[in-house]
């Protein structure tokens, strides 16, 4: 069982479900505002983060 | 796009504003959005289900603090998840209901109220509404007085929405309980359209039974809501199992019989949950709510011939409105009739209205930025310009 590739599963479904929201919240234009440029390159980075993790657990 | 099969994905919140009356108050958090990955399983909350095996005793996830919690931010004693509010009438009419039993509702009442109480055999009794669409607690008394004289019984119940689907109108709750009392008469509270988008608080509205509705004013999934009562009420609305088999002899512990056993068992109720400590907090910014619908209604209202047939100034966010002297006067020379509006409005990023309403017709702006709120407005006033109507 490789338990760091099941949290990054989630913590990467996580990530995508904030980004989700701001999509939701940006609607219909999805314009991002500074603070929200900044939210979704935080989440992004993190969301590369999760799937390196993934790639080295699950594809050594 | 499709998610499975020929199931298309849903993108409709990310596309577009939507205003659609019933849907507003009912779109996930973030977090439910993060449960519902987490628990969509089918019993996926009863993995550590232990004696007396029963849904709102479970620790793990907090099932147990979340019953409490919800009862506490109703302002009543003890509550439970229901898989909506419908479910939360029908307990509460199974209970007290009688065949032949007059049972009040108002002109105003959910469908669902009256399903309720026709599966019991009872009788369906409105109290009506005045001309401004409010239900008076005069209007109460009278009907009270009218039901008991021509059925020689006292109604059992009476339904009454804090919010009414239709206008959207706020009626004087304590008012009408205060009278219904009087007469002996239980009082539920069909929050529906109240309980997790603005402050509830049971008690202080001196009512008997608060149901709200998780998945139009709660953030959660459908089907789900909340039943809650007052402790001298508990007992009966949430009696206990004392049925014995008479082959095995089996028995069922402490199931509660309106509640068929336990309810929500998986990604409804930890949608629920997970959206909880943000419908806690959200419903303290009503007022902002409020400030962007008024906006919105605002706008609509410098169009000439637009009528808000809602209460105004807003109370709430769900309003009625009547075009048919302004947008339906356009729609009789369009080349797209009636579908015109929605049609502009759609072009425009916003949905949510019954496609060809250009007549009367809802809308919610719950749960709007005021950037949206703005782009809303602005919307309306742009799509009466182009069309030739004046806008004050």
């Amino acid at each position: 069982m490789s338990k760091a590739a099941i949290v990054a599963l989630f913590e990467a479904m996580f990530i995508l479900s904030d980004i989700r929201v701001i999509l939701r919240k940006t609607a219909p234009h999805h314009r991002l505002g500074p603070g929200e440029r900044e939210e979704v390159e935080s989440l992004i980075a993190g969301l590369e983060k999760q799937v390196g993790v993934l790639k080295r657990e699950l594809l050594p | 796009m499709k998610c499975a099969g020929d199931i298309e994905v849903r993108a409709v919140e990310e596309e577009s504003i939507n205003i659609d009356p019933i849907q507003a108050g009912g779109r996930l958090t973030a977090a439910a959005m993060k449960a519902l990955i987490a628990y969509g399983d089918g019993y996926s909350v009863c993995d550590n289900c232990r004696k007396p095996n029963r849904l709102d005793y479970i620790k793990k996830p907090p099932i147990d603090r979340f019953h409490r919690e919800l009862a506490e931010f109703v302002g009543m004693d003890v509550a439970r998840v229901v898989p909506g509010a419908r479910r939360g009438f029908q307990a509460v009419a199974d209970t007290y209901v009688e065949k032949g039993d007059p049972v009040l509702v108002t002109a105003l009442s959910h469908y669902t109220e009256i399903l309720a109480i026709e599966a019991r055999g009872g009788i369906p009794m409105e109290i009506p509404a005045s001309p401004d669409n409010i239900i008076t607690p005069d209007a109460a008394a009278a009907k009270i007085e009218e039901v008991i004289a021509k059925t020689g019984r006292t109604p059992p119940l009476l339904f009454l929405d804090h919010v009414d689907y239709s206008y959207g109108n706020l009626h004087p709750v304590r008012e009408i309980a205060k009278t219904a009392h009087g007469y002996d008469i239980p009082v539920l509270l069909n929050g529906a359209y109240t309980v997790g988008i603005m402050p509830v608080d049971g008690k202080d509205l001196g009512v008997d039974f608060v149901v709200g509705s998780g998945h139009k004013s709660m953030a959660a999934p459908a089907p789900s809501g909340v039943l809650a009562v007052r402790n001298e009420r508990a007992g009966e609305v949430f009696r206990t199992t004392a049925a014995r088999t008479d082959v095995t002899s089996r028995t069922f512990g402490i199931k509660e019989v309106e509640m068929m056993g336990c309810t929500l068992m998986g990604a409804t109720l930890v949608g629920m949950m997970a959206s909880f400590p943000e419908v806690r907090e959200r419903v303290l910014r009503w007022d902002s709510e409020l400030a962007n619908t008024a906006l919105v209604v605002d706008a609509l209202k410098r169009i000439g011939g637009t009528a808000i047939l809602s209460q105004y100034p807003r109370r709430h966010t769900l309003t009625r409105v009547d075009t048919s002297q302004s947008f339906d006067r356009v729609a009789e020379k369009h080349k797209k009739k009636g579908f015109f509006f929605t049609s502009a409005l759609k072009d425009r990023g916003i949905t949510g209205i019954i496609p060809g309403a250009t007549r009367v017709w809802k809308f919610n702006c719950y749960g709007l930025s005021r950037a949206q709120a703005e782009y809303v407005a602005e919307s309306f006033i742009a799509i009466a310009r182009e069309n030739g109507l004046p806008v004050s």
